[in-house]
């Protein structure tokens, strides 16, 4: 590789010093002047101090993000789903584990008797809503942290999937 | 009542510098986080109230105690438990010989506020600054891994290296204000130049000024010149080093950031002089002190600039700039310097 | 000898050939629901029809017979626009209820579809409830008549083959569906096999009700060991998704069409005879007893007991003393080296695999054979019955009782069946070493004083003969099951404990030891044998 060859003024180095100086000292009054704004409550600006505080200020959540999965309800309480292993078949990460038993109505026929989800294993790409034909799994309760101290507590039975709730919406179509 | 004003300079100045270097650890983090558009350390709370982080130096520091203390296996235990005690010994004791205020008449008594009133105070300082070789050569050895040993081998090289240039180019600073007394060294900058400039060094010695300011940080063995540490990647002296006696390492680092903020104050920016501004009373002295303090503590601000904005020196560059560029620019100033009092008187 | 062009190509048939078989001779596949190779003809579903040349209708292919010089388009752009409108009329009372359907991936109503449908519905107004929903209509076969497509092949199949007539259609028009007759069930013994022509969901099976859906099967070919016909099956498993149907890994059969032998049919006693694969009485590792009870051990700790109480007796006893039961389940292969270690290198007398049974098996002019073994021929031409001189397996028992045989070696027979509990306890008691080397404990194993497990038939590689001498092959399906081997590897590691050294890596090298060795095998190989089998030279 050729190497760049340096000015004089480059070589002597201080002048370079000092404009990398004048950068990180820049941003440190300008975020500096942003963090003393938001501390005594004043508006601040989009350019300073873009960080935000995680556990107690949230981002927006998009109305397309796909978070922990739940599983939807019919009016008596009990799973949409009918076990038709879609979801599972197109798993690429083959995390869903469901196991099909008879309903008790003919009509609907099958039911899971098992709907287990590893999320120790899942990579959220979200084509198991896609493949529902019932419209039975939906990623849409906003909830992303669902850390765990055991493997076992990453697996998410079908009860742990059917008590999650989806996420409001505010006017402006954000997710709260 | 002498000794009983020697101990509270004592104290003062201990719990002065020992605070510092402390609330360094949580300017460095602190800073670096306003100056890359991040908050930075915030969670540590006590009863729920976080202060911006200020709690973290206090987690640190009973996260270091209760660590365990480890000392390798084949390790020379004495040498290595003596090493970061005389890293920060020395870098202490350094302080001795730093005016932090002009002599102060209280009820006809003076008062000098300087630990010690050394009149070779700056060799003494160098002497003490030298002396940190010895804990970081120590470290190195006495940890039985060849790693540790490169890496103190590293660090004594350069600060050896650099040591040279901080000597020579105050030279010039010994020669303007004709004394090796820091304390007269600060009062001959309380004068002015052509009846309007205040006599700082500065303004007399520039280049010794950037020379001898660049030596220090790489004294201080902190970024860009952070080769024997290299916390991040280089394997330094201190790899072996676990617990409170890393966190005398630790504290050393941010100890003689304070020295260096201090020596840069009393040698080039006037020490305690505010311009202008002369007198023994109570109320002047105490501004006196309290500017020294400001700008101590924008010195440390100012190396926490530089620290988070450059990148580290290649051991070549180092040495080169060191020795090639450094020594004979300092030599040169000192020859430079002569001529100029040669002429002017 | 009509000849015929079909899409462009040229073939000559015997008279009589429908144009849908002259088709498939070149290739070419027809859609068909009503149309079945072994049924009679109905021509009710309309989804043969192709167009012929100078004929003003399109005609349908299952019923019109070839003729010279006719020029068939099975492809042109009006036969697609009728099959699609086939397709839609056929699916407007169609529930589409495929999540919950077991014939989904499988289902001839989606295959056509996708290859000749792909339109929008546009049926708005309520289906047809007809009465049959997830119904059961006898002990395998559940029925939905929204699903069905009233192509008839049941009602053919019930009539035509097994003539029992359960099965009818009633009603007119869009109410007609399928039916059972009052009072009657679907329970002869072929039964399941109207769930293999269902082309749709309509008739499915009970047992494989919601156990696995059919895209994560697996199939191999193989022979149904339910009795001496050796119907052609195919076993369908499921390994990769281990939690489906409680981690059974076949989870059923389905015949493999072979014309010598059983055509596209097998009886429901084979297709539902599987379940001793995965089930729990599998013997998973060798075990030993000590004292009263059996204790899990290694392949090495009850090979070297075998090998050296089999030594110790022959030299003290002499050869008359062991008794060797093979068994008509096991493969030509692992009778073959049962035959070599017992009979040749051992030079045992008493080698017997006739084990009498307490009432003859059921048997039809169909398929079912009352032999219930599917190798008796092969044991027989192997030389494993009773000869003259030596005892058959009642003499052995009691010899054994007499004391003067000292050891047993049972291949997988239940003898308590036919000779009860209290004799085979005793007989135990009595010997030296009693072995049981079988895939599933039964009361012998349970006496038994060593206990080896060996594969199943899916679990492993082999042949049979079935009754009229007609080598067939397996193939292995799954793994064996836990530390178990198949029979053969396991004479082949007993051998080697007993001072014989067997070179065979896999059961094609014992056939081909066997082809030379035994004549009524000459001429045989795996490659002639393929998958429709060939029989004996002496057959």
């Amino acid at each position: 590789m050729r190497k760049e060859e340096l000015t004089f003024w480059e070589q002597i180095y201080i002048p370079q010093i000092y404009e990398g100086l004048k950068v990180t000292a820049r941003h440190f009054f300008k975020n500096m002047k942003g963090h003393i704004a938001r501390l005594l409550g004043k508006p601040v600006k989009d350019d300073e101090t873009v960080t935000i505080q995680y556990p107690e200020e949230r981002r927006p959540l998009s109305p397309r993000l796909r978070s922990l999965h739940r599983l939807v309800k019919r009016a008596d309480g009990t799973p949409r789903c009918v076990a038709c292993m879609m979801c599972e078949t197109i798993c690429p990460a083959r995390c869903i584990y469901i196991v099909a038993a008879e309903h008790p109505n003919p009509d609907i026929e099958k039911r899971p008797a098992r709907f287990d989800i590893d999320l120790g294993k899942c990579v959220f790409c979200g084509y198991c809503v896609e493949a529902c034909p019932e419209d039975a799994i939906r990623m849409d309760t906003g909830i992303l942290e669902f850390a765990a101290y055991t493997r076992q507590d990453m697996i998410y039975t079908m009860e742990r999937l059917l008590a999650n709730e989806p996420m409001k919406i505010t006017s402006q179509g954000q997710r709260l | 009542m002498d000794l009983a004003i020697e101990v509270i300079k004592v104290v003062v100045v201990l719990f002065g510098v020992l605070n510092l270097a402390g609330l360094l650890t949580w300017v460095e983090r602190k800073q670096s986080a306003v100056m890359q558009d991040r908050i930075g350390a915030n969670r540590a709370s006590i009863l729920g109230i976080r202060a911006f982080g200020l709690f973290h130096p206090l987690a640190d520091a009973a996260k270091l105690i209760l660590k365990e203390d480890f000392i390798p296996e084949g390790g020379n235990k004495v040498l290595h438990t003596l090493a970061p005690f005389a890293s920060l010994f020395f870098a202490l004791l350094a302080f001795a010989a730093i005016p932090f205020g002009n002599i102060l008449i209280l009820d006809g008594k003076e008062i000098n506020l300087q630990i010690a009133n050394l009149n070779v105070g700056i060799l003494y300082i160098f002497a003490m600054m030298s002396m940190g070789v010895y804990g970081v050569v120590l470290a190195g050895w006495s940890s039985n891994n060849k790693y540790s040993l490169l890496g103190g081998l590293r660090a004594s090289s350069q600060m050896i290296s650099y040591e040279i240039t901080m000597g020579v180019s105050i030279m010039g600073i010994i020669m303007v204000y004709n004394s090796l007394d820091l304390q007269e060294i600060v009062r001959r900058q309380g004068e002015l130049l052509w009846g309007f400039i205040p006599k700082w060094g500065v303004i007399t010695q520039p280049l010794a000024c950037l020379l001898f300011m660049t030596a220090i940080i790489a004294e201080t063995k902190r970024i860009p010149f952070d080769l024997p540490e290299g916390e991040s990647e280089i394997i330094g002296y201190f790899t072996e080093y676990s617990g409170m006696k890393f966190g005398m390492f630790f504290m050393t680092d941010f100890v003689e950031t304070v020295l260096a903020a201090a020596l840069m104050t009393t040698l080039f920016f006037g020490g305690w002089q505010i311009p202008y501004v002369h007198g023994n009373s109570l109320t002047i002295v105490i501004l006196q002190v309290l500017a020294f303090t400001l700008k101590v503590i924008f010195f440390c601000w100012f190396f926490m600039l530089i620290r988070w904005t450059l990148p580290r020196f290649r051991y070549d560059q180092l040495m080169r700039l060191g020795w090639k560029m450094m020594l004979p620019l300092s030599l040169a100033n000192i020859f430079v310097t002569g001529l100029v009092i040669l002429l002017w008187n | 000898m009509p000849t015929l062009t079909i899409d462009g190509k040229e073939i000559t048939v015997e008279k009589g050939t429908t144009i849908i078989q002259a088709a498939e001779k070149l290739g070419i596949e027809i859609p068909r629901y009503c149309y079945h190779p072994g049924l009679s003809i109905a021509g009710n579903c309309r989804m043969c029809l192709v167009e012929i040349e100078k004929s003003p209708k399109l005609q349908i292919s299952c019923y019109t017979q070839a003729a010279d010089g006719m020029v068939v388009h099975t492809t042109s752009e009006k036969v697609k626009a009728v099959r699609r409108a086939i397709l839609e009329f056929l699916l407007i009372n169609h529930p589409v209820d495929c999540p919950v359907c077991d014939q989904a991936g499988e289902c001839w109503l989606q295959i056509y579809y996708m290859e000749h449908g792909l339109y929008n519905s546009r049926f708005m107004e309520n289906k047809v409830r007809k009465h049959f929903k997830a119904t059961p209509i006898g002990p395998w076969v559940n029925l939905d008549s929204e699903r069905c497509i009233l192509c008839s092949r049941c009602v053919r199949f019930t009539s035509e083959i097994t003539k029992t007539y359960e099965l009818a259609l009633v009603n007119r028009g869009d109410h007609s569906e399928i039916t059972i007759f009052p009072g009657k069930e679907l329970n002869n013994k072929y039964s399941g096999n109207v769930v293999d022509i269902c082309p749709v969901g309509a008739l499915t099976d009970r047992d494989f009700r919601f156990q696995c859906r059919v895209w994560y099967l697996d199939k191999q070919e193989s022979i149904c060991p339910g009795c001496s016909r050796g119907c052609n099956i195919e076993i369908h498993y499921n390994v990769q998704r281990a939690h489906h149907a409680g981690g059974r890994r076949v989870l059923r059969l389905k015949p493999r069409f072979n014309p010598e032998v059983n055509k596209w049919w097998i009886c429901d006693e084979g297709r539902y005879g599987y379940k001793f694969i995965d089930d729990k009485s599998r013997i998973q590792m060798p075990y030993l007893q000590e004292g009263e009870v059996l204790v899990e051990t290694d392949w090495k700790v009850v090979l070297d007991k075998v090998a050296s109480t089999l030594r110790s007796i022959l030299t003290t006893y002499g050869t008359e003393s062991i008794g060797v039961i093979a068994s008509p389940q096991l493969t030509n292969e692992d009778l073959y080296l049962i035959r070599k270690l017992f009979v040749e290198d051992l030079r045992l007398p008493h080698v017997d695999f006739k084990v009498p049974v307490k009432e003859k098996g059921y048997e039809d002019d169909f398929l079912i054979k009352a032999d219930k073994n599917p190798n008796t021929r092969g044991a027989e031409e192997l030389g494993l019955g009773a000869k003259e001189g030596s005892l058959n397996v009642e003499n052995m028992l009691e010899a054994a009782i007499a004391g003067r045989l000292k050891a047993l070696y049972v291949f997988g027979h239940d003898l308590t069946n036919f000779f009860g509990e209290e004799k085979i306890k005793d007989i135990a008691s009595r010997l030296e070493l009693l072995v049981f080397q079988g895939s599933n404990l039964n009361p012998t194993g349970q006496y038994a004083h060593v206990i080896l497990p060996s594969a199943t038939y899916a679990e492993k590689d082999g042949t049979f003969t079935n009754f009229e001498g007609r080598v067939q092959r397996i193939y292995k399906a799954v793994e064996p099951l836990g530390e178990s081997l198949p029979d053969w590897e396991i004479i082949v590691k007993l051998a080697r404990f007993m001072g014989f050294s067997y070179p065979y890596q896999s059961a094609r090298e014992i056939f081909k030891e066997i082809a030379t060795v035994i004549p009524a095998f000459n001429g045989l190989s795996y490659k002639v044998i393929g998958n429709q089998g060939a029989k004996l030279a002496t057959a």
